[in-house]
């Protein structure tokens, strides 16, 4: 199902996704369901990536499969539901960053908290190292973290970065050189911790 | 210039070991003579060795994604305001409210509600609404602080009386509550405080886009994931506009 939503050709949707998408519109849940099952772990890595904080990603999850639901009769096929979905999902993560208040600081974060003081284990330290990382990425701009996400976490090849973007190839790989190497440059006084 | 930049859309490819031979012999024989591009394949070289560690949000995170939660079924036991899984907007929320626990729930109410309009023969005046809520908090309605969602914060009395719209109307079937988002704008993101009714059998249930004031407790709740405000428990709430 994921291997051929993402490697849909250019003519249009696999046949399972037009199936799939014709059964959830007459509104078979188990139809719907199956798009879920198969999209949410991909659009949750986006969404998280993108947002940072876990809980406003879950209710940026929900808004995008919400307005999937509701935008399903007019889905005509003529890309893949990943495609679809995904592009529903950057909308979705841009509008929530622009709704997003100013970021507070915790006072934790300013006086510095016990964790920071006492010797983390390694699990706290693999955490920590995830979420540093999590971090940066979610720092980058937005189109940036986007080829970043889809090719080091999804597993994307350019030709599928490309089409899931609709932009060109070649625009694919120098967004990837400049995220590579500002992702250096955030990460490079911490690379001794990662 | 151009050849530069033709040469830097090979840079990602040639450090994951993608390129053919030729064209990664290419990209060395050019970043040998070229500092600037020599400094930006270090900085690709840098950045690829943490994109490489970058994973899918996995087992490991605190919050996933929800799980899906088709109308009509509940999850074992959830009490999901915010997250716990895929919900429905009203529209597509017909299947749950025919849902047996949710008709059951109805009917109660409306067995209830018959039985006190039988007795008392007349709707509940405002009289009536001051004395319930005298008799549950011990209180007349003047001694509810009249409170803005958005002065919640800054409010230190218990009881409250606060005004919004109605969004989220659900029935949680482990507790047995009912809750309801109440926000400051009726359209759109905004302030919201998380109303708890705790008998829904005994009280009207507010609908979906309707202004009303709620009478109750006010709290902040602190559990991880939440962090908001609650009227919990609502002691009475008057529809201003439906």
């Amino acid at each position: 199902m994921k291997a051929e939503a993402v490697c849909e050709g250019i003519a249009g949707a696999p046949a399972r996704d037009l199936q799939i998408a014709a059964a959830a519109r007459r509104g078979e849940t188990a139809a719907f369901r199956e798009l879920y099952d198969a999209y949410r772990d991909r659009i949750w890595s986006l969404v998280l990536y993108s947002v940072g904080d876990p809980l406003q990603a879950q209710d940026v999850l929900q808004t995008i499969f919400l307005k999937a639901y509701r935008g399903l009769p007019g889905f005509r096929g003529e890309s893949g539901l990943f495609t679809w979905l995904y592009r529903i999902a950057r909308n979705e993560c841009r509008n929530s960053l622009r709704r997003r208040p100013a970021p507070h600081m915790s006072l934790d974060a300013i006086l510095g908290s016990r964790d920071e003081i006492e010797p983390a284990g390694a699990a706290d330290a693999a955490e920590t190292s995830r979420l540093l990382l999590r971090d940066a990425v979610s720092r980058l701009p937005a189109k940036m973290r986007e080829v970043l996400v889809l090719r080091y976490v999804e597993g994307l090849s350019y030709d599928e970065i490309s089409r899931t973007l609709g932009c060109a190839p070649g625009t694919v790989a120098s967004r990837l050189n400049r995220a590579l190497a500002e992702l250096g440059d955030r990460l490079r006084p911490l690379r001794r911790a990662l | 210039m151009r050849r530069h930049a033709r040469l830097r859309r090979m840079f990602a490819p040639y450090l994951e070991g993608g390129l053919p031979p030729k064209e990664a012999r290419r990209v060395e024989d050019h970043v040998h003579s070229c500092e600037s591009c020599r400094d930006e394949l270090a900085r690709m070289g840098e950045g690829l060795r943490f994109a490489r560690k970058l994973a899918r949000p996995g087992s490991g995170d605190a919050i996933r994604p929800p799980a899906f939660t088709a109308p009509g079924e509940e999850p074992a036991s959830l009490r999901p305001p915010r997250g716990g899984r895929l919900r429905f907007p009203a529209s597509e929320r017909w299947d749950r409210l025919t849902s047996p626990a949710t008709i059951q729930t109805a009917m109660a109410l409306v067995l209830i509600a018959a039985a006190f309009l039988a007795v008392t023969g007349r709707r509940s005046s405002l009289g009536e609404r001051a004395a319930r809520l005298a008799k549950s908090s011990g209180l007349d309605v003047s001694d509810y602080q009249p409170t803005r969602i958005p002065d919640l914060p800054a409010n230190t009395r218990p009881y409250i009386a606060t005004e919004g719209y109605v969004r989220e109307v659900y029935l949680d079937p482990v507790e047995r509550t009912l809750h309801f988002k109440l926000v400051e704008a009726a359209h759109g993101i905004g302030p919201f405080v998380i109303c708890e009714i705790l008998s829904p059998a005994g009280m009207a249930v507010p609908s979906e886009g309707s202004r009303i004031r709620v009478y109750g407790v006010a709290r902040f709740d602190a559990q991880p994931g939440r962090q908001w405000y609650e009227v919990n428990p609502v002691l009475d709430f008057l529809v201003l506009k439906r």
